[in-house]
């Protein structure tokens, strides 16, 4: 349901917004420039994306970036929300609680290449007893999964938070069953929660590069750690090729997503 | 034990939603205390060992990487690592409440929005995120060039010496620090945004409360969970940045996440590191518990 | 609809646990095994590989490196000393790796173009009898310079280091050994030095230099280079493979190796202790050695070549080029970065000093 905000408040929203998409429009504008370095506007050009797309190395590693955050995603999900239900929804004793919310803001509050490194430790020690975590695309799944989990049930357990026992109650009292209760009241409640945790989740995956680094093999490379390397290089204009190419891909998928619900609904 | 209780509107048995419990957080927690908290702990006992000469750890207790990060250097006394981390909190810090100061209107501006459009604003916001931070720190570099509109203008009034560009400098590393951190401090708010209860907000409005009071006493309570998530998942990161404050800030200052990544690497000394490691976690765990211990009236994160 | 949302929770669990065992990704499946080489980027000619598959059969794959540390790192602690068949690795690097048991020794009966290598570097002082290596590449460190804005520019460092004499905007180097190394040899210190007087007054003057407003800051690399080439900076610590490869596109740009001395490095080849592929290792070391492949890596990086069979088969223009080879006078005042053992911590100290303050 629409309602009136302050005009301050839109202006302000405008304004950050701008200020989100600011470097990307710097970084298409670069994309279509033939001058290879620097920022002089020399002339309109295509070849970068040509170029990008007969880039191996770049293909290969995007591929890499893509299976490593869906299937890291949907594991951190299940277990996040999971964590979060079972969290919220039981009448932990006073240890037990902090004890469980101290392991849940563990991940967050931990530096990236802290949490790298105890990876390293794990896998280091978990190697001796199966040859099956050498480096690669499973433990770097495992690392990638491991911090999501917290953020998954961060955001999810702060949605069930502001949902209180109210609507439970109710239910119960019209005889519902607790499975009943939760696919039917708690779970669509909960959706926008899960939602946005999963997403969250996504994006942290596509964009992490500490973590994949020291768990990656080197045909498990992923688009972070190949566009971070190429840092020390000088960026070649490809890579502002792929990151508009990733943002026009992102933008077509969320107007269809949104386009999806508004048919679902009718 | 095995007494009867009213539980969400339900009658069952304490042991029985604690046997509940335990099944839906079993997977995780056993997960994170396996990927996680076991290698943490095996981290924090290297922070007492001694480094070998070649980068190895040897196995014998000592204290001295903490003196070190005291400031008991081979050259005296100096204050260089507490620099360090005071500055990595101050930089965090400002960050923090940049993002904030921004994610409310933001967020507010979204859950004004018509349902089908919230979700479209949302993805909106999402999708700079999606693209890589090294490419995003260089966009800025490129806005913030000595020969582009902005540096110029900031050089006409005076504010820059000629030919100087605002990258790299300190207004640049805050732009591109915000402009990353912000998607984080958007989400969590707007979940609780998107909950108010508006009738609270229209009765303040209706008794004629100024709109600070309304705020105050209105809005933020109710929105203090999101709130708290916000700032907790923007000041985390913000403390072991170090790669937008390198790329904009021209690597002048050395922020806790450099040191670190030094340690692990030209220093080769990974017991110093685990022990830096170790004081940033304890830094911040502190600022967590002061700020759940403050927001613990209006927070409903631990309800029941 | 809940049910079919599961049902794809599911599958993409199951399928993104499939994934870990994907084949890796090689055209057709190789039928010698492959040599794997860890290298720095864009630091071999394209159709050199190509060429070591047509002699041998065996397909090479590159995997990149941007810094040393990122290399050590994932030999020591991620697995790499029995991923990579080949490393190639900067000079200080390599007494380390072997202290840390990570490297092989040569077998230099299975090297005969091991004999092409010329005298200097024969018998290095970081691998005496080259024992765990051979040399790639070398070169110096020293400054490149915007002739049009800077053109009294003296062959000094003190361009850095004395207020009076920067030029205009200027980046130093992110790396601790190299750019203190500068440091010390602009106050006539070795670059390896120990003496805690000297490496504090290094790291003084390198914070002079830092807090000065021309100073643009620290970059890693080919950071400097790129930010001379494209107008940012006017003066840069830089590789002078990298500084040659700028001047090529651009003719006013200019390379300086400074009196009082710079640093040489060299790049060399090395087997990791478990690497899979042994033979395909040596058999690479020695076909890089070769006199031909070592001229058209040469040409291919514009660093100098370590090879003394493949020196006049390089381009006439790079052998004549004092900035790839120096002359006598100059070699004689370079130096090598050596492991300094114990002193190392007395350098990270002041590193961190001159960039936390």
């Amino acid at each position: 349901m629409k309602r009136r905000v302050h005009p301050v408040v839109g202006v302000a929203a405008i304004v950050t917004l701008v200020l989100l998409y600011a470097p990307l429009l710097a970084v298409a504008v670069l994309s279509v420039n033939s001058a290879r370095y620097g920022s002089v506007w020399k002339g309109f050009t295509l070849k970068w994306y040509r170029q990008l797309l007969a880039n191996e190395d770049v293909l290969a590693a995007g591929e890499n970036t893509l299976i490593l955050a869906v299937a890291s995603t949907a594991i951190a999900t299940v277990l996040g929300t999971l964590l979060a239900l079972g969290l919220a929804r039981a009448p932990w004793p006073k240890w037990a609680r902090r004890l469980l919310d101290f392991m849940v803001y563990l991940p967050l509050v931990t530096p990236d290449i802290l949490f790298a490194g105890a990876l390293v430790v794990a896998f280091a020690l978990l190697r001796a007893l199966s040859g099956a975590f050498q480096p690669g695309l499973l433990t770097m799944i495992i690392g990638h999964v491991t911090f999501q989990i917290a953020f998954v049930a961060l955001v999810v357990g702060s949605r069930l938070a502001s949902l209180g026992r109210q609507l439970d109650e109710a239910a119960r009292d019209l005889y519902a069953t607790p499975f009943y209760l939760f696919r039917r009241v708690t779970l669509p409640l909960l959706a926008p929660g899960i939602v946005a945790g999963a997403m969250l989740a996504f994006t942290l995956s596509l964009d992490d590069f500490v973590i994949s680094f020291f768990t990656a093999s080197p045909d498990s490379t992923t688009l972070p750690i190949y566009i971070y390397s190429s840092l020390r290089r000088g960026v070649s204009p490809e890579l502002y090729a792929l990151s508009t190419l990733i943002v026009l891909v992102t933008v077509v998928l969320v107007l269809s997503l949104e386009a999806l619900t508004r048919y679902r609904k009718e | 034990m095995s007494r009867l209780m009213i539980w969400y509107g339900q009658l069952t048995t304490r042991r029985r939603l604690l046997g509940q419990g335990a099944l839906l957080s079993g997977g995780a927690a056993l997960w994170l205390l396996a990927f996680l908290v076991l290698p943490l702990l095996v981290m924090a006992a290297i922070a007492f060992m001694r480094h070998g000469r070649y980068g190895e750890i040897e196995w014998q207790f000592t204290l001295g990487n903490f003196r070190r990060l005291l400031g008991y250097g081979s050259f005296g006394w100096s204050a260089d690592y507490l620099l360090i981390l005071a500055r990595s909190v101050w930089v965090a810090f400002v960050t923090t409440l940049l993002c904030v100061l921004l994610a409310y209107p933001l967020a507010f501006f979204i859950a004004s929005r018509s349902r089908g459009t919230r979700y479209v604003l949302l993805g909106i916001v999402m999708v700079p995120f999606c693209t890589n931070l090294v490419i995003r720190a260089f966009g800025w570099a490129v806005l913030l060039r000595h020969d582009m509109p902005l540096a110029r203008l900031a050089q006409w009034l005076g504010l820059l010496p000629d030919g100087m560009g605002i990258y790299p400098g300190p207004l640049a590393v805050y732009l591109g620090m915000v402009s990353s951190e912000l998607p984080f401090a958007v989400l969590p708010l707007y979940v609780s945004v998107e909950r108010l209860d508006w009738s609270l907000i229209e009765a303040a409005q209706d008794l004629y409360a100024s709109r600070t009071r309304v705020f105050a006493h209105a809005i933020l309570p109710q929105t203090l969970p999101g709130l708290l998530a916000a700032t907790i998942l923007t000041f985390i990161p913000a403390m072991g940045a170090f790669v937008v404050p390198d790329l904009l800030g021209g690597a002048k200052y050395m922020l806790v996440g450099n040191l670190i990544q030094q340690q692990f690497g030209p220093g080769r000394d990974l017991p110093f590191g685990a022990a830096v490691s170790l004081a940033l976690l304890v830094l911040t765990l502190a600022g967590l518990f002061l700020l759940r211990g403050h927001g613990k009236e209006g927070s409903a994160v631990d309800a029941a | 609809m809940r049910s079919s949302v599961l049902a794809v929770f599911v599958a993409c669990v199951v399928w993104g646990c499939s994934q870990s065992e994907k084949v890796p990704d090689a055209p057709g499946q190789p039928k010698k095994p492959r040599v794997t080489v860890y290298m720095y980027s864009e630091y071999i000619a394209p159709e050199l590989p190509k060429e070591f598959e047509k002699q041998t059969g065996m397909p090479v794959k590159i995997d990149v490196y941007e810094n040393t540390e990122e290399m050590m790192a994932k030999l020591q602690r991620a697995g790499g000393v029995s991923q990579y068949d080949v490393v190639v690795v900067s000079d200080h690097a390599i007494p380390v790796l072997a202290k840390l048991d990570l490297l092989q020794p040569l077998n230099l009966e299975k090297i005969p173009n091991a004999k092409n290598v010329s005298g200097q570097f024969k018998s290095p002082p970081y691998d005496p009898g080259s024992k765990y290596s051979l040399p790639y590449q070398w070169g110096t460190v020293g400054l490149m310079v915007r002739k049009d804005k800077a053109p009294q520019a003296e062959p000094t460092w003190a361009l850095l280091f004395d207020a009076e004499k920067q030029p205009g905007p200027f980046v130093l180097i992110d790396s601790m050994r190299d750019m203190l190394g500068v440091a010390l040899k602009s106050l006539g210190h070795s670059v390896n030095s120990r003496k805690p007087e000297e490496l504090k007054a290094a790291s003084e003057a390198v914070l002079r230099a830092k807090k000065s407003p021309k100073c643009l800051g620290f970059e890693g690399g080919v950071g400097g280079k790129n930010k001379v080439a494209d107008g940012t900076a006017t003066l840069a610590v830089v590789y002078n493979g990298d500084a040659i490869k700028a001047i090529e596109e651009n003719k006013g740009l200019g390379y300086i190796l400074p009196k009082e001395g710079s640093i040489i490095w060299v790049d060399a080849m090395t087997i990791p202790a478990k690497a899979p592929n042994v033979e395909g290792a040596h058999a690479f070391i020695n076909f890089i050695l070769g006199a031909e492949a070592g001229a058209k890596l040469s040409d291919f990086n514009r660093y100098a070549t370590p090879n003394a069979a493949s020196l006049p088969l390089v381009k006439k223009e790079d052998r004549e080029n004092p900035a790839i080879y120096p002359p006598q006078e100059e070699l004689k005042k370079l130096e090598y970065i050596e492991d300094v053992g114990d002193a190392t911590r007395l350098y990270d100290e002041v590193w961190t000093a001159a960039k936390a303050r």
